[in-house]
């Protein structure tokens, strides 16, 4: 199969309680934390800013996000996870993931989105470069339990378009 | 009839009558009340009023009257009609039907009454009646098509199919050419191909391949009108207008399996047993490649050459249909080639080219001699394929190797949970098999169907509060058991009756079957609405099926599951009766005076919280269980919610009789009906009926071990029965006498010979050994070790013989069973050890063994991951964080 019918069998769906559980098991096979339930009841509430990644039918990948308030009111996304299950990489999953975030910050007026990403994860570091994010900021010691525990945050700035409906 | 009534009082009669038609009771009540008032005594109205109250849910009163007002007014036709109705409304057709017919005697030909009887005579299948019946109402009113119509039904029931068709085409003489109107069409045609076919069934081929070109016009289902001319047109021997036909339907629908089966048929290529020459299999093979050409969409056409081809063909065809599938994902594969796994070789055949194809992914991303990278997700799906495979093939190890590796690959596809819980009860590890199928479960919680393969799992290994509990998340909210005994959900009322079974809890097992046999009562009650309205509407063919259907009903396998499972627990309760209440007094009052009293209270406050409970119960559906249609659905709380009650029984093998009988006369020809029947007559001491029970048993398998046991229990029971004095007594030995010498396996031998020719014949089975070791025990009780001895030693062969790789010989069913043998019919606990021990070794899943893998050891992987999940660390091997893994 051409890689452009394999982008045709990529689909996104939201999170809902009824699913959770497709989360947990990528998160469990994807990251070496055990996320809280912090983490799912903010990534429920943040609604169409998590999602989970069909491909084929089956569920490879999600990208999850909070939505937090900052002063004077205006709202800032926070990237907690974005992943793709090992065999799945490559095909175009995690940028369907992460340009649906970046369009729906872009139609609600949302100017600001980050991320962490620990300091030696190159390959992390230039793909979300190619979207626009840059370096903003370095916390030492930011993991604890890990092999190199400093991290960047990562940030985009989105200008947010005049233009009034 | 009664004096007749005065004008005002008339009318409000008829007004009684109307209201109880258009359901508006409390006006019809209202009407009686003000005629009573004045004649106290008219029998019609009392009547009325009494059957209007039986639809007011107020039964007592209802027969109270129905009955005065019939006394008051015996010659009344009305009356009679009444108490029909009230017994009809109570399923008692038998006194419906008589109170029917003394109305008819005082008015012969009205005609709702012999409409209502005609339904009746339908229903209990009182077929001679029902055609006199149908008779009566044609003779009365022939200008009525429905009656035409009933009573070619009638006949055609009461199996003279001809009269059936001569009625009806004396119906259509007296139609017009024109006939029928464009609202009437379906209706019409219906009734064509209703004659049509029978026509066919009584082989009046020629005939009806006429009559259905003649009408074709006039047929609206072209679809019926196809099938039923290929079905005549096959009988007739016509072959090749067969095979155009049966192009014709294949073109319509290339996935009917039936009209692949039908062609074959015309071109002579068929076999009911699908065994095929290799001439024969040849001239298939061009025929279903010319068809593949043509219906290139159809999946049928592929499959069903795997099943004529052998060797390399069909290692071509199999690889053929099998790639695109694994590509496209399709978890249902495995099912759809299960039935090629009796043929050893094809199995063979398949696991070599799954293999295959598993290699060539992993080594290039692509299947063998292909230039298409193939997706990732083809990887996971022939490991799943791989560990059905294995699964099927007893090889529990490797097919959990590749499971594993597949929810490795990709964890979040639910169909590699389940079927590794199916692996796992395979294997014997009932709670890690439930634990698993939970875990399926969770990742979707709005798919019925994972959450009840979970509750079955769960049922199997005896979970039944847990079960039950996730079996009502889909229930509508959440309203308890009812819901699901309202939704008539028999497989879970027999897998958690089975449960109770195995748990000792006889009440509540008996509750469950019970629950399912009424459900086929139920079932069987159901078909009276459609007497009259198939009739209407015109469905006969559907209608005359439905009745047949009908009539097999009990033969059903979850009655039969039911029935033998109420007969079991009624067996058990009579070898092991409950204790009275008057010997549990008797213990009671033997108590020191301090305990007596606190069981006393502590009874007490049960009884308290019971009936509080239920009053709780009672109140809830008052508030909340008013319905859409604002009347109030009062659900009365059931009074004995663990069948405490149903082990009350007086005799328990009364009751195991009855539900005998349905299985005698509708499952005749399966084993286990007469072994129950053995068992349950042994125990009454009906020794010809048992007999009659051998018999049977001998009938269907003689070479089956459980005939076998139960044809030396019998004749060895005989054998120490005292000598005869009464008359019947000696009839009876006569007859064992005689009988005895019919029985080729003891022509001539003693018991213990017979036993002993079982057993070399049976040698490599162990279920035959077994048996030939419990009989030896029977029949020599000094013989123990030398029973004990026959067991053990058929795991010399065959034990060794079960390395990796081949078909395993011992299943683990039967193991169990013959270690509860070795346990608690031979009483020789070393040997049940030492059986345990070995079974362990081969069985390392098994909890029922305790074998090292399964999850009641500690050490095995159930409890690592079940430790590793509550420490709650993730169990990925992962490099990077935070990530970005694209």
């Amino acid at each position: 199969m051409g890689g452009k019918s394999r982008e045709m069998l990529i689909s996104l769906d939201s999170l809902r309680d009824k699913n959770l559980m497709q989360l947990k098991k990528l998160n469990a096979a994807l990251f070496p934390i055990h996320y809280n339930d912090k983490y799912y009841s903010d990534a429920l509430a943040s609604a169409d800013f998590t999602k989970l990644a069909y491909f084929s039918d089956i569920c490879v990948g999600a990208i999850a996000c909070k939505l937090e308030k900052k002063e004077g009111g205006s709202v800032r996304v926070y990237i907690m996870t974005l992943g793709v299950l090992a065999p799945y990489r490559n095909v175009g999953i995690g940028t369907k993931l992460l340009t649906h975030v970046l369009e729906l910050c872009a139609k609600q007026n949302i100017g600001e989105i980050y991320l962490h990403v620990q300091t030696n994860n190159e390959d992390a570091i230039n793909f979300y470069k190619k979207f626009g994010f840059e370096i903003t900021e370095t916390i030492h010691n930011y993991y604890t339990n890990i092999t190199s525990p400093d991290c960047y945050v990562v940030t985009k700035f989105i200008s947010c378009s005049p233009t009034k409906k | 009839m009664g004096v007749p009534l005065p004008p005002k009082e008339a009318n409000l009669f008829k007004l009684i009558v109307k209201s109880y038609e258009t359901k508006q009771y409390k006006k019809g009540i209202k009407a009686a009340d003000s005629i009573l008032k004045k004649f106290p005594n008219h029998g019609e109205t009392l009547s009325m009023k009494g059957l209007t109250l039986n639809c007011m849910d107020r039964k007592a009163e209802a027969y109270e009257l129905v009955r005065l007002g019939l006394k008051n007014d015996l010659k009344s036709h009305v009356c009679w009609h009444v108490y029909g109705l009230l017994y009809r409304s109570d399923r008692d057709y038998r006194e419906a039907i008589k109170c029917y017919r003394n109305a008819l005697r005082i008015d012969p030909e009205n005609i709702e009454i012999l409409r209502d009887l005609s339904l009746l005579q339908a229903q209990t299948r009182d077929l001679a009646g029902f055609v006199e019946t149908r008779q009566q109402l044609l003779t009365l009113k022939a200008n009525h098509r429905l009656n035409w119509i009933g009573f070619a039904v009638s006949h055609h029931l009461n199996s003279n199919g001809a009269k059936a068709i001569d009625i009806l085409e004396a119906y259509e003489g007296t139609l017009e050419d024109d006939y029928p109107p464009d609202n009437e069409r379906i209706e019409h045609g219906e009734m064509l191909l209703y004659k049509i076919s029978l026509m066919e069934e009584c082989g009046l081929l020629e005939r009806a391949v006429e009559e259905l070109h003649r009408k074709e016009s006039k047929i609206v289902d072209k679809l019926a009108y196809k099938e039923q001319q290929v079905s005549l047109l096959v009988k007739l021997g016509r072959f090749e207008e067969g095979e155009k036909l049966y192009k014709v339907l294949l073109s319509m629908n290339p996935d009917n399996y039936r009209y692949y089966e039908g062609l074959q048929r015309c071109l002579e290529l068929y076999k009911e047993n699908g065994q095929y020459s290799p001439d024969e299999s040849d001239q298939l093979e061009a025929v279903y490649k010319s068809l593949a050409r043509q219906y290139n969409r159809s999946s049928a056409v592929k499959r069903i050459p795997l099943d004529f081809l052998h060797g390399d063909k069909f290692r071509v065809a199999a690889e053929n249909y099998i790639r695109p599938l694994l590509t496209k994902g399709v978890p249902s594969l495995f099912s759809d080639l299960s039935s090629l796994y009796e043929f050893p070789a094809k199995a063979d055949i398949l696991e070599q080219l799954i293999i295959e194809l598993e290699n060539s992914i992993k080594t290039s991303g692509r299947f063998p001699e292909s230039s298409e990278k193939e997706l990732p997700s083809t990887l996971m799906w022939t490991l799943f394929y791989l560990a059905q495979h294995y699964d099927r093939r007893g090889q529990y190890d490797t097919a959990l190797k590749k499971i594993d590796e597949a929810i490795e690959h990709t964890p979040t596809v639910i169909d590699l949970y389940s079927v590794k819980s199916r692996i796992l009860k395979h294997a014997g590890d009932l709670s890690a098999s439930a634990a698993l199928a939970d875990e399926a479960r969770c990742l979707d919680l709005a798919d019925r169907y994972v959450n009840s393969d979970c509750v079955k799992r769960m049922l199997q290994a005896d979970q039944v509060s847990l079960a039950e509990k996730t079996a009502l998340l889909f229930t509508k909210d959440g309203d308890q058991q009812n819901t699901l005994y309202d939704m008539q959900c028999m497989w879970y009322e027999l897998a958690s009756g089975e449960s109770y079974f195995r748990q000792g809890d006889l009440g509540r097992a008996l509750k469950k079957f019970l629950a399912v046999e009424k459900h086929y009562s139920d079932i069987t009650e159901d078909q009276f609405d459609f007497h009259s309205y198939c009739l209407r509407k015109m469905t006969l063919r559907t209608y005359v099926q439905m009745l047949k259907f009908q009539d097999r009903l009990h033969s059903n396998s979850y009655f039969r599951k039911a029935a033998t499972g109420a007969i079991r627990c009624y067996l058990k309760l009579y070898d092991a009766p409950l204790k009275s209440t008057a010997e549990e007094e008797d213990e009671i009052s033997k108590l020191p005076p301090s305990q007596k009293k606190k069981l006393r209270q502590k009874q007490r406050k049960a009884d308290l919280r019971a009936k509080k409970e239920a009053e709780e119960k009672n109140e809830e559906p008052t508030t909340s269980g008013v319905s859409k249609s604002g009347k109030r659905q009062v659900k009365p709380v059931d009074p004995d919610p663990h069948g405490e009650k149903l082990l009350q029984v007086e005799d328990p093998l009364v009751e195991a009789t009855k539900f005998l009988k349905l299985l005698q006369k509708h499952s005749p020809d399966v084993l286990e009906t007469h072994l129950l029947s053995f068992e349950v007559n042994m125990r009454k001491n009906k020794i010809l009926l048992a007999l009659q029970a051998v018999k049977h048993l001998v009938r269907l398998d003689t070479d089956n071990p459980d005939t076998h046991r139960c044809l030396i229990q019998f004749f060895y029971k005989v054998g120490s029965m005292p000598a005869p004095v009464t008359d019947s007594e000696k009839l009876i030995w006569n007859v064992l006498d005689a009988e005895r010498e019919i029985f080729s396996q003891l022509h001539d031998k003693s018991l213990i010979d017979a036993n002993k020719v079982f057993f070399e014949k049976h040698k490599d089975s162990l279920m035959h050994r077994a048996a030939a070791a419990e009989m030896l025990h029977v029949l020599e009780p000094s013989k123990k070790a030398e029973a004990t001895k026959l067991i053990e030693d058929s795991t010399k062969d065959s034990c060794t013989i079960g390395a990796p790789g081949t078909v395993r010989k011992l299943k683990l069913k039967e193991c169990i069973i013959v270690h509860k043998l070795l346990a608690d019919v031979l009483y020789d606990n070393d040997a049940a050890s030492r059986w345990k021990v070995r079974c362990a070794e081969y069985f390392p899943y098994s909890t029922y063994f305790e074998g090292h893998l399964s999850s009641v050891a500690p050490s095995s992987a159930y409890q690592q991951t079940k430790k590793l999940l509550e420490n709650g660390t993730a169990n990925g091997n992962v490099e990077k964080l935070e990530a970005l893994k694209i």
